[in-house]
């Protein structure tokens, strides 16, 4: 029973005994499972450019997407019209995975209590608008006040309510209310002789409104604008293999790319990752300790309850260089008989949910950061970063380094341009040879694409030096 | 294998609406004026997606669904505002005017906010519709990925495993309604099928997958085919291993190709050089690249994923020559972009009914040169042939370039072992002018495409 002090006992996105109808509708071919999934999304976004807001907009989409399961097969269907035929139809499309005929029992679903990780106190989409603007207004008067070379400053805000419920036939009924916010800013310097440098910044995350309190939009241009000037004259990233010593934070993309996805269960159970059959083996540094964890507070990434009703979890996935765990969803968990680690997500009601990460993180070691920049003769310091890429399969990853410094004799010299380093998974984890006690998250940014579906994740990582990588550039 | 089942509401599925859209966008344009606007444009679109993925041979999942979308453009006092949403019902549409009119006050006054009017609207040929895609039944998705998983498994006793494989369909009918005199509608079919295995060997997993997609159904390649060559493309780099630190000649395959072309087109964004922000910004009617070198983007080609009769704000189709032989022609407009720049539209605003139209490409495409793809192999001595990349790649603002790469060494003019972990770097610029080769195998199976091509040198970053 929903409680009675909390407004938020309002009424469901969808009518339960409807979703009880839509669920019988769904197993009425002899389906072994069947989940409805009710999405509302309300947005806004502004986007500065040129000194100016150049356009607000805000719009809100609602719809359902119906899931049958009988063995490995899945039968998916959704729609955005919301009227009783449509929806049984569209109930009764994903029925069709399974051929049989059968009178579906009654379903009797009971509410998930659930933590919550999320201090939103104010939904995001009930904040005026042009509060949201001053953010940018005032994110691009600090970048440009930073340096008159600061010529281009396009600033961006987006913010997302999200309502979901989630109900299934093992009785599950789960609803959660998922709020995310985003400021971002991008410079460019304008050098001599044409030259151009880029610099980005931002934050957010599933935070109230004020958190823009303490992480200021003036903070976040002042920082894109130093990233921009910085890298001003920054001579061609030397090629080939390297020691690189990657600031704390964002950073932590490499162990999203390099471990992360090799550990969703699709592809441990089709066999396609480099990872499969490997729990209990080292396949990093004893120095390396991976963590996905759906409940940081205000994280990005986190979740109260994934898309299919599960509890946000935090699981250890390497711990101590050994293999532990894999990320599974529900249908890859049942298929090889594990349980659900609340990492199934999905992009919207149009899609189904498949094994994600939420904020992946290395935890921290013992050494100052100093101690590690110190240690290192020749190398590179990576101090911010862009986007990644991995192939599961041969484990081969990317990722770009947006500001880049040599390291000559323990000190960082000159910035450098155009670096990427490359790797293969394993081999880059059992590389590691230090890891410093600064642990640091992102500051909310993060969106990772997986069969044409993005969600929002955070990731982190402390000071961490590894030897031997392939840096990608033009220089000697 | 029992015959699926026809899905509910209709004999082949339920159809895609075709009366209502138009009519939306109009009552909605009338909402947003009643409501202040001083220029309002709406456009909707409705999709149909339906598709079949295989795992040994049985159903793995099997999808279907329509959905809608309407957005609304208006402009008050130069200020700009927009809203979406799916709810097309007198209430939704309203509620969507109001909330546009609302936060455009917000946004800043801008006098090149304003609709294209005039000769620049109107219709070219409106591209291929297939009713046949409207046609295609569960089983012959379901028969289509069978017979590329069959043939990806028969190509090479190594692969094995399949990260999946699939065919489907998508319908989408889109219209556009504006107050200065955009009216329009327009219907897209296109048939797919794809595979993504895993070759095995040695404890070492290779992955590659191949995809074919055509708006008609009769001209999509054979499902066997796709299922071959993705097989192929995996086992080839089974063994595969980091290449020497090295500056050599570098081939990009066609989809390598078209991908490079893909990351050049921000360059010829207009709004970015507007910006000064575009590493070909100085550059316009100057030799960029090497003779022979021609990049056109077309929304008006026959038989093309990406043609259209008008572009995202109602503005007619037309063909844009970017790079001709090697010189920079022309950079790419919407309506809004070519008023700032004192230009005119090319045609080229991208739209989905949830985001404001902004520039994008049609058919892009490296018109052929007259090389074989063979012969251009055997011109390099010692080099990389690149068959698949990670990463983005081209930064056009500043002109770097560097991804991650894999593919086949080139020996004395052979293809030899395969390659992984390397990268491969260049200054976009340096690298148009040293494109000396350019193939003659190109093929419109994408929206953006090129033949096979080959820079005279670049960075090789590896051991």
């Amino acid at each position: 029973m929903p409680r009675k002090s909390k407004p938020a006992t309002r009424a469901p996105l969808l009518p339960l005994p409807l979703v009880e109808r839509l669920l019988s509708a769904a197993m009425s071919r002899g389906a072994e499972f069947a989940e409805v999934y009710v999405e509302r999304n309300t947005s806004t976004a502004a986007m500065l450019d040129e000194g100016a807001i150049k356009s607000a907009q805000s719009g809100s989409v609602t719809g359902i997407g119906v899931r049958a399961i009988r063995g490995a097969q899945v039968g998916y269907a959704y729609s955005d019209d919301l009227d009783e035929p449509a929806l049984l139809r569209t109930a009764q499309t994903a029925a069709l995975i399974a051929d049989g005929d059968r009178e579906p029992g009654p379903v009797n679903m009971s509410r998930t209590p659930l933590p919550t990780y999320y201090q939103v106190r104010t939904p995001l989409a009930s904040v005026d608008v042009t509060r949201k603007i001053e953010l940018l207004q005032q994110a691009d008067a600090a970048a440009r006040a930073h340096d008159k070379r600061i010529k281009q400053v396009m600033g961006g805000y987006a913010d997302q309510t999200r309502e979901i419920l989630v109900a299934n036939t093992l009785g599950h009924l789960a609803e959660d209310r998922q709020d995310l916010c985003r400021l971002s800013v991008q410079c460019v310097a304008f050098g001599k002789k044409g030259e151009r440098r880029t610099g980005f910044y931002g934050g957010g995350g599933r935070v109230d409104f004020r958190f823009f309190e303490d992480f200021s939009p003036a903070q976040i241009g002042k920082e894109a604008a130093r990233q921009a000037i910085a890298t001003l004259g920054a001579v061609p990233a030397p090629a080939g293999p390297q020691t690189v010593v990657l600031a704390p934070g964002w950073s932590g993309i490499l162990l999203h790319e390099a471990v992360g996805h090799g550990l969703e269960a699709d592809f441990i159970r089709k066999g396609t990752s480099l990872f499969a059959g490997k729990l209990g083996e080292k396949v990093a540094s004893e120095l390396v300790t991976v963590i996905d964890d759906g409940t940081v507070a205000g994280g990005r990434g986190s979740i109260n309850v994934d898309d299919e009703g599960n509890p946000g979890e935090r699981k250890v996935l390497i711990e101590n260089g050994v293999l532990k765990g894999y990320l599974y969803d529900h249908l890859n968990a049942k298929l090889t008989g594990q349980r659900s680690t609340g990492s199934g997500r999905r992009q919207s009601f149009r899609h189904a949910p498949l094994p994600r990460m939420t904020n992946t993180y290395l935890a921290p070691g013992d050494r100052t950061p100093e101690e590690i920049i110190g240690g290192v003769a020749k190398g590179l310091y990576c101090r911010q970063f862009g986007g990644g890429q991995v192939d599961i399969s041969n484990g081969n990853f990317v990722f770009e380094i947006s500001e880049a410094y040599l390291i000559e004799k323990g000190e960082i010299t000159k910035p450098v341009k155009g670096a990427m380093l490359i790797g293969v998974g394993p081999e880059a984890l059992k590389n590691v040879t230090a890891v410093g006690s600064d642990a640091a998250h992102d500051p909310g940014l993060g969106t990772c694409g997986k069969d044409g579906q993005a969600v929002p994740v955070g990731v982190g990582l402390p000071t961490v030096r590894i030897d031997n990588v392939t840096v990608g550039g033009t220089g000697a | 294998m029992r015959p699926l089942p026809m899905p509910a509401g209709g004999a082949r599925g339920e159809r895609i609406e075709t009366v209502n859209l138009l009519d939306a966008c109009e009552h909605l344009v009338k909402l947003a004026r009643k409501a202040g606007a001083s220029e309002a444009e709406a456009y909707a679109e409705r999709t149909r997606d339906a598709s079949v993925r295989v795992r040994d041979g049985e159903v793995e999942e099997l999808q279907q669904a329509s959905s809608k979308g309407i957005g609304l453009r208006v402009i008050t006092g130069q200020r700009l505002g927009f809203s979406y949403g799916t709810d097309l019902s007198k209430e939704g549409l309203k509620k969507i005017a109001e909330t546009a009119v609302a936060l455009a006050k917000g946004a800043a006054k801008d006098e090149a906010n304003g609709l294209p009017r005039g000769r620049e609207l109107g219709a070219a040929e409106p591209g291929e519709y297939d009713p046949a895609i409207e046609e295609i039944s569960p089983e012959w998705k379901l028969q289509a990925a069978r017979e590329a998983e069959k043939a990806a498994r028969g190509a090479d006793p190594r692969v094995r495993k399949f990260d999946s494989t699939g065919a489907g369909d998508f319908l989408s009918h889109s219209a556009i309604f504006s107050s200065h005199g955009a009216r329009g509608e327009a219907r897209a079919s296109y048939a797919y099928v794809y595979c993504s295995p895993v070759a095995e060997a040695d404890g070492q997993l290779q992955t590659a997958s191949w995809s074919d997609t055509r708006r008609k159904l009769a001209t999509l390649q054979r499902p066997e085919e796709v299922g071959r060559i993705a097989a192929q493309r995996a086992a080839r780099m089974l063994g595969a291993r980091k290449a020497k630190t090295q500056r050599v000649p570098v081939v990009f395959d066609p989809q390598m190709a078209a991908s490079f072309i893909a990351g050049l087109s921000a360059a010829v964004n207009g709004l970015l050089v507007h910006k000064k922000s575009s590493f070909l910004g100085a550059q316009l009617g100057k030799r960029i690249a090497s003779e022979g070198v021609t990049v056109v983007d077309d929304a008006t080609l026959p038989h093309g994923i990406g043609t259209r009769p008008f572009d995202g704000e109602g503005v007619v189709s037309r063909r844009t020559a970017v790079i001709e032989d090697g010189v920079l022609t022309s950079f790419l407009y919407d309506a809004t972009t070519a008023r700032k720049a004192d230009a005119a539209s090319t045609s080229s605003a991208s739209r989905a009914w949830s985001s404001l139209p902004s520039i994008g490409t049609s058919n892009l495409y490296l018109e052929r040169g007259a090389l074989k793809p063979e012969d251009i192999v055997k011109g390099v001595k010692n080099g990389l042939y690149v068959t698949a990349m990670l990463g983005r790649g081209a930064d056009v603002v500043t002109g770097d370039y560097s991804r991650g790469a894999n593919g086949i060494w080139i020996e004395n003019g052979e293809l030899t072992y395969p390659v992984q972990e390397v990268t491969v770097s260049g200054n976009l610029l340096e690298m148009l002018r040293g494109i000396d080769a350019v193939g003659d195998d190109l093929d419109f199976r994408a929206s953006t495409v090129a033949p096979t091509i080959r820079f005279s040198e670049l960075v090789v970053s590896g051991a």
